[in-house]
């Protein structure tokens, strides 16, 4: 039985699709049949991260209302024969799928592959809870600035009150040098707000851009960018491996791993 | 409503039967030993102290209350207080109280709702009594409350004590840094730079103000 991930965040723009694609690559990398679902309806944008829109026949909406089959809709990746995509309608609003057509796909999916990664659009209307729907796991993803964090706030406490079981975080777009200068946010001062397990830091990284642009997410890439490196380490987590973090992301604060430990929060 | 002579109240080191102040002795002892009698087995074996108010008793009086209680509950009188600083009221005297209610200086009994986990942004809480959170009230979350807050965590959010007009409610925090306080119409919002404190800290309403003091922990 696979495992259902959605990707979500709250705030637009933070990145959530470029870590849905390259989550996706990295599982693919480890052997494991994946699906990524773009549920941002009307505005997808995964499939041009992953370099596919020019495959595009059916999608989300055509299968959840019967058009065609599950199987007909999910286009194979370029690179990786176990990496598929389900694109996003662009032409429909989100009220065209429900939550429980979503939950019915995921169920369906889960049978045959090992991870459905979940593409959820921004803000928390119906979209969001259609997103979500299915969803056993998800990963919050925030950059490290106060509305951003503030967003993932509200978006945990929602994905608390549903049937997640589990939500982990991802600090995206860090830069260790403003770090150190005092003018972002450090890993610490997420963590004493937002109380959740985090899953990884992936750095601001100008490669993203350029991959993403070309339609190669960075985890392909094994050159050893930080950024590849920060997304292979979130694979290897997901498949339970206990894996350090980047030096400049190990010092978690006492109060934060505390609160953990005694699971206030 | 019958008008009592005694209160009867449980604590974690037994029980205290509180003499109301203007009722008789002859009131007391009656009144003991009918509800004695009525809830010996409740109260089982367990150690009792009478607190006598101000009244200044007679070695008679003294021995008279202990055979009351012996020949009418397996309780142990551990002790007679003289505790002239309470303030103990009856009903009929209680002109501002409720009725029958127990007031008692430091004592307050209320509804309360018990929280364990954090708030986080966007939650919100009404509540028309205490609130208790165990866990972080998180900027963006908001408790409404017409008794006290009391937060075992940081409070970062929005809170509102008092609510229904209460001044003497109370706002506690192991680490207080709200974005804003409020207790029953007083406002007061946090230094645009406040840091994070590092004790416990209550705020309160002293001259239409909102007051904060550290709780001294040892
Ligand atoms: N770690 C990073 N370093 C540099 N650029 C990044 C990084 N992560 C994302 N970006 C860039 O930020 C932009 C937004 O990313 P992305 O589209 O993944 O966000 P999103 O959360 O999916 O947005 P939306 O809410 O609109 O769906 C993109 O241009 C992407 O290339
Ligand atoms: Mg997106």
């Amino acid at each position: 039985m696979g495992e259902v991930i959605v990707i979500t965040s709250g705030k637009g723009g933070v990145g959530k699709t470029t870590t849905t694609a390259n989550l996706g690559v990295g599982l693919a990398l480890a052997e494991k049949k994946v699906v990524l679902i773009d549920a941002d309806i009307g505005l997808r944008n995964l499939d041009v991260v992953m370099g596919l829109e020019n495959r595009i026949v059916y999608d989300l909406v055509d299968v959840v209302e019967g058009r065609c089959r599950t199987k007909q809709a999910l286009i194979r990746d370029k690179r990786y024969h176990n990496l598929f995509l389900l694109p996003a309608a662009q032409t429909r609003d989100k009220n065209a799928v429900s939550p429980e057509q979503m939950k019915k796909l995921c169920q369906e999916l889960k049978e045959e592959y090992d991870f459905i990664l979940v593409d959820c659009p921004a803000g928390i209307e119906q979209g969001f809870r259609n997103a979500i729907a299915g969803a056993d796991q998800a990963l919050i993803v925030t950059t490290p600035e106060v509305s951003a964090v503030r967003d993932a706030d509200r978006i945990i406490g929602l994905v608390e009150a549903g049937e997640i079981k589990m939500s982990r975080l991802i600090i995206n777009r860090l830069r260790p040098d403003m770090v150190k200068r005092g003018d972002m946010l450090d890993i610490d001062d997420i963590l004493e707000i937002l109380a959740i397990e985090l899953i990884g830091v992936v750095p601001d990284d100008e490669k993203i851009i350029i991959s993403t642009n070309r339609g190669e997410p960075v985890a392909a890439l094994n050159d050893g960018s930080p950024s590849g490196k920060a997304y292979r380490n979130i694979v290897r987590r997901l498949l339970g491996e206990t894996v350090p973090f980047l030096d400049f992301y190990k010092n978690q604060s006492f109060l934060s791993r505390l609160k953990r430990i005694i699971g206030l929060s | 409503m019958r008008k009592y002579a005694v209160e009867f109240k449980g604590t974690k080191d037994g029980v205290i039967i509180f003499c109301l102040e203007d009722a008789d002795f002859s009131e007391i002892l009656s009144d003991l030993q009918e509800r004695l009698q009525k809830r010996a087995d409740f109260f089982g074996d367990a150690d009792v102290k009478v607190d006598v108010g101000r009244r200044e008793l007679s070695t008679e009086e003294k021995k008279a209350l202990q055979d009351v209680i012996a020949n009418n509950s397996r309780l142990h009188l551990s002790a007679i207080l003289n505790s002239g600083k309470s303030k103990l009221l009856s009903a009929s005297s209680a002109g501002r109280q409720r009725k029958n209610e127990l007031q008692l200086e430091g004592f307050r009994e209320n509804r309360s709702l018990v929280i364990r986990k954090t708030l986080r942004s966007g939650q919100y809480i009404r509540f028309p009594g205490d609130v208790v959170v165990m866990g972080d009230v998180n900027p963006g979350a908001e408790i409404v409350a017409d008794g006290d807050i009391y937060v075992f965590g940081a409070l970062r959010g929005i809170a509102h004590a008092g609510a229904a007009g209460d001044k003497s409610a109370l706002v506690v925090a192991l680490r207080l840094v709200p974005t804003q306080l409020r207790i029953a119409d007083v406002i007061s919002r946090s230094p645009d730079n406040s840091t994070l404190p590092d004790r416990p800290e209550y705020a309160y309403i002293s001259d239409q103000r909102i007051m904060i003091a550290a709780i001294p922990v040892k």
